[in-house]
């Protein structure tokens, strides 16, 4: 019985589900393909549990059917939490200027005093030009990785 | 006689010479002062970008030192140096390291340093969503944004010909004022706009790579599905816009995200080389 209990909890870890939002009305597609057969419409705010990417899809559970949603629209957290904390409790941390330090879980990590009262490391920073690659050992790792430069312009 | 004629005559135009060489320097440097009051913004020129780059990397590594894994270092070099290849700058002398931090972030440093986090790296899936962190790293470098914010910041405490002293001489006071001006611009972070144009460079760069180009969108839907009060989130929430902004922002990125979103994600050699 115990067992059972710890199993539930750990349950949705074990799925890498993760509830996610729809941000806008959006079409929940059989393949991860803008020419696949529409299985539902959703509409915005709809809870989905989201699992993995292929490109530009989502792979999510929703209440009318499996399917592939477009990643961007979706967000992450369930609707119900996003209204009081969310991105409205992420930008307050992010706003208020009070420094890094105050969120603290016993672990130091690198915050922005560190890096203002940080000495220079030379002996770091030859490390650093040590692990250094040439363009030529990049472009064949990119061959074996069967990777194709492309022209794009910027937007 | 002669050898004394001969002597005397050599001082004294070496005397001469001294005499006009003391003149000569200071109108050099009023010159050069002149110029810099002329332009309203001095030009930092590559080679002192690269100069103060390598000083900031020092300091950066101050506060948080490399991963002691050279086939991970190497790694992420690999990727990175293959998608500054593929940019308007690829001759500039690129290297890419992973801190040896919890904390969720990513830096560039002028010149072509650029900084991932281990804790970052933790929270990745594929050798795309790492080219996509490290092509936005690169956008930054290529814009010189943290370049032109730490100029700018440095030029309230650096007047007039100062600029110039911090460029010129490493052991100045001007020169570490210079870099410090730089150390409070990665503790505050850059413009919203620098870090919005760097999401769009990075796409556009990661798909110059050829990687699937949703790698950055993708680590932007991690970063915020993340608890925002993580403490190894601070920083990195604090210097930068909340990621469902940037998310969003990025819509306007459909046509390219769409057209090489079926770009190879390589996460099964990301997966292996992490484990190495």
């Amino acid at each position: 019985m115990k067992h059972l209990f710890i199993s539930l909890l750990l349950f949705p870890l074990l799925c890498a589900a993760e509830p996610a939002t729809l941000i806008r009305s959006t079409e929940l597609k059989s393949e991860p393909a803008s020419d696949a057969t529409t299985v539902a419409q959703l509409a915005e705010n709809t809870a989905v549990d989201a699992r993995e990417r292929k490109g530009g899809w989502t792979r999510v559970k929703t209440k009318s059917g499996d399917g592939w949603v477009k990643m961007l629209a979706l967000r992450y957290g369930s609707p119900a939490k996003s209204g009081d904390s969310g991105i409205g409790r992420l930008f307050s941390t992010a706003r208020t200027g009070s420094s890094g330090t105050t969120v603290t879980t016993g672990v130091r990590g690198l915050d922005g005093d560190q890096i203002k009262t940080a000495q220079p490391n030379a002996a770091q920073l030859k490390k650093l030009h040590g692990y250094a690659v040439d363009a030529q050992t990049a472009s064949g790792f990119a061959a074996s990785g069967k990777l194709q430069a492309q022209k794009v312009d910027y937007p | 006689m002669r050898i004394l004629f001969f002597l005397v005559s050599f001082l004294l135009v070496g005397v001469a010479q001294a005499q006009f060489r003391l003149p000569n320097l200071d109108v050099n440097r009023i010159i050069d002062t002149a110029k810099n009051v002329g332009k309203a913004t001095l030009e930092i020129g590559e080679k002192d970008e690269i100069s103060i780059g390598n000083d900031m990397a020092a300091r950066l590594l101050g506060a948080a030192p490399l991963v002691d894994d050279p086939a991970l270092q190497q790694y992420v070099n690999r990727v990175g140096r293959w998608l500054a290849a593929q940019t308007e700058r690829p001759d500039l002398p690129w290297q890419f390291g992973v801190l040896d931090t919890a904390d969720v972030n990513a830096f560039a440093v002028p010149g072509g340093t650029i900084f991932v986090t281990r804790g970052l790296l933790a929270q990745m899936k594929s050798e795309a969503e790492l080219a996509g962190a490290l092509a936005h790293e690169i956008g930054h470098v290529l814009k010189k944004h943290h370049l032109k914010a730490i100029q700018k910041n440095a030029q309230a405490a650096l007047a007039g010909e100062a600029l110039n002293l911090a460029l010129k001489d490493q052991r100045s006071a001007a020169r570490d004022k210079l870099l410090s001006a730089g150390s409070e611009l990665y503790a505050r972070g850059l413009d919203k706009s620098d870090e919005l144009e760097a999401d769009r460079l990075g796409v556009v760069i990661a798909a110059r790579g050829g990687y699937d180009a949703y790698g950055l969108p993708a680590v932007l839907q991690t970063l915020q599905s993340m608890n925002a009060e993580d403490s190894s989130l601070a920083l990195m929430f604090k210097t930068h816009p909340a990621p469902a902004e940037r998310l969003e922002a990025l819509d306007k990125m459909q046509p390219t995200l769409e057209r090489y979103g079926s770009q190879p994600q390589l996460a099964e050699r990301f997966i292996a080389e992490l484990k190495k």
